[in-house]
């Protein structure tokens, strides 16, 4: 479609100017910039945020999506619940990943988002919950890559990919605090707040390798029929 | 514990607002302590989102979040004065620890990680009134109408959450009864366990995502352009609430702008308030910040202004 390629070209440029724009605000105002990074980094990793929602925004989505997603997100958000006195046991991010590694990258975001968003009407909203919602939705967003270019992933590979998103995810929102809170932040006091977490993350980590050991791949095979299902008595 | 930390309805006088009001309320009880450094400041916003947090009967509630912000918070006081020695008055001198070595504990860098400690305090008490005060619903009403999908999508998986609740603890005693006990085992075998669980709760709530998808198709999804309905009247108390609102925050921009409301911590402990100005600031920021409180007050206490406002 003619509108599509042209539509897509307005997107490209769009991206690049505002590449160029950013790297021109870091040419010239880089004093300012370095000033107020905190605050700078939050809101780039809000927009991040605010993009992928929009982009689900303006996707043609069916009544059958929605309903998977949403009851995705929901089990992500009540297989949290039961393991909260748990500090660091997360099955969330293991369901964002199975649902991503079947269903796409964006079906796995809004999983791992909303997932987040919504648990936490029960568990307490926080100034966390923004950062869980993009990182656990890039957890479902780059398993939903890693299902595109490798579908025929095998076990222990997926088990790596879950162990390494349960570390990730702990360093990726311990920046949060680290950088809003912690001053004056070198080195050492870096390395004392993510000594802090350290044993935190290891249980995360060792959760998802031990989940996606345990029930990975009847997970997937259950997700799979239902997407065949879903995508045969949709047509 | 948690079960104080969800919405219900108390009718209070902020739940009876309309939910941009108490949106831009408890954006500025959270944006000021994220952009202020001022201790006064601090304790003051704090202590008023308390009071709000007590007259809102989200006691509970605050406690809740206190257990879990608690530790932070004590994180941040002891951190700073370990890591900085910035400040002239020197308290006392750590003999050496093993990483951050010998170190010596300055009165300022202790007063810095208190403050921030207290930041953090009242960041979670802003959270806190917006989890008990604020239907979650509402929210993404107001969301939908420029993003109906992902607010369809937000409320749907919240409206799940408690019915998954509810099978997981049926399906958790259906298996209690077949002999399966949850509490023994190591923790392999107890994963194992609650894996069927979640294997099981999947497998049913997929069945239901595909009738929840045909009751959406039969009430005509997608098949054009939406209409949306909202009862959100907007009273003279939500144009009160949101003026003080964005007065407490532009105030407080302008007062940190113009050196108002700042605070020397190092290297040594400034003078709290600086001169009328600075005097000034702060009651009027204080008094926009309380003034929807007050009218709270009036609210509850005088059907007259009830029924007026």
């Amino acid at each position: 479609m003619a509108d599509g390629a042209a539509d897509r070209w307005i997107k490209m440029g769009a991206a690049v100017l505002c590449t160029a724009g950013l790297l021109a605000a870091a040419h010239w105002q880089l004093p300012f910039l370095l000033q107020h990074w905190a605050v700078f980094t939050a809101s780039l990793l809000l927009a991040a945020l605010v993009l992928f929602f929009i982009r689900f925004e303006r996707s043609a989505i069916s009544a059958r999506e929605v309903g998977v997603i949403a009851i995705l997100a929901a089990l992500a958000a009540v297989s949290r619940i039961p393991f909260a006195a748990l500090p660091g046991f997360q099955p969330t991010t293991f369901i964002a990943i199975v649902s991503g590694y079947v269903f796409g990258g964006q079906a796995g975001f809004m999983v791992g988002a909303v997932g987040a968003l919504g648990s936490n009407f029960f568990l307490g909203q926080g100034p966390w919950t923004p950062f869980q919602m993009l990182f656990w939705g890039l957890a479902g967003a780059s398993a939903g890559a890693l299902g595109r270019y490798f579908p025929g992933m095998s076990r222990a590979a997926m088990a790596v990919f879950n162990t390494l998103w349960g570390f990730l995810f702990g360093w990726l929102m311990n920046l949060f605090f680290v950088v809003f809170f912690i001053k004056p932040l070198n080195w050492s006091s870096f390395l004392l707040a993510y000594g802090a977490s350290f044993p935190f993350d290891c249980f995360h980590a060792f959760g998802n390798l031990l989940l996606y050991l345990l029930l990975g791949c009847r997970i997937i095979k259950v997700l799979r029929r239902f997407r065949l299902k879903m995508n045969y008595t949709g047509g | 514990m948690l079960k104080h930390l969800y919405y219900r309805d108390r009718g209070t006088f902020l739940q009876s607002l309309h939910p941009a009001a108490i949106l831009s309320y408890l954006a500025a009880l959270l944006l000021l302590p994220l952009f202020l450094t001022h201790p006064l400041y601090l304790v003051s916003i704090l202590l008023a989102g308390l009071l709000a947090a007590f007259t809102a009967e989200a006691a509970a509630g605050w406690c809740a979040y206190l257990t879990v912000g608690l530790w932070p918070a004590l994180l941040l006081l002891l951190m700073n004065p370990l890591l900085s020695s910035n400040g002239h008055t020197v308290l006392f001198l750590l003999p050496p620890l093993p990483f951050i070595g010998g170190r010596t504990i300055t009165l300022e860098a202790l007063c810095y990680g208190a403050v921030m400690g207290m930041r953090f305090l009242a960041i979670i008490t802003a959270f806190a009134l917006y989890n008990t005060q604020v239907h979650p619903d509402r929210v993404t009403g107001l969301l939908s109408r420029f993003a109906w999908k992902s607010a369809l999508l937000v409320s749907l998986a919240t409206r799940m959450i408690p019915t998954l609740t509810r099978e997981l603890s049926a399906a958790r005693e259906v298996q209690q009864l077949r002999g399966v006990d949850f509490g023994t085992g190591n923790l392999r075998q107890r994963l194992q366990k609650y894996g069927w669980l979640l294997e099981l709760l999947l497998v049913s709530s997929l069945e239901g995502s595909l009738q929840t998808a045909e009751a959406m198709q039969a009430r005509a999804f997608g098949s054009g352009p939406r209409s949306s309905y909202l009862r959100n009247p907007v009273r003279l108390r939500d144009y009160l609430c949101s003026c003080s609102a964005l007065a407490a925050l532009f105030l407080s921009i302008y007062a940190r702008v113009r050196g108002y409301a700042d605070f020397t911590f190092y290297p040594q402990l400034g003078r709290l308030v600086d001169g009328v100005s600075g005097w000034f600031f702060y009651s009027a920021v204080m008094l926009s910040i309380l003034l929807p409180l007050i009218i709270g007050w009036g609210w509850q206490r005088w059907p007259y202004l009830r029924s007026k406002i």
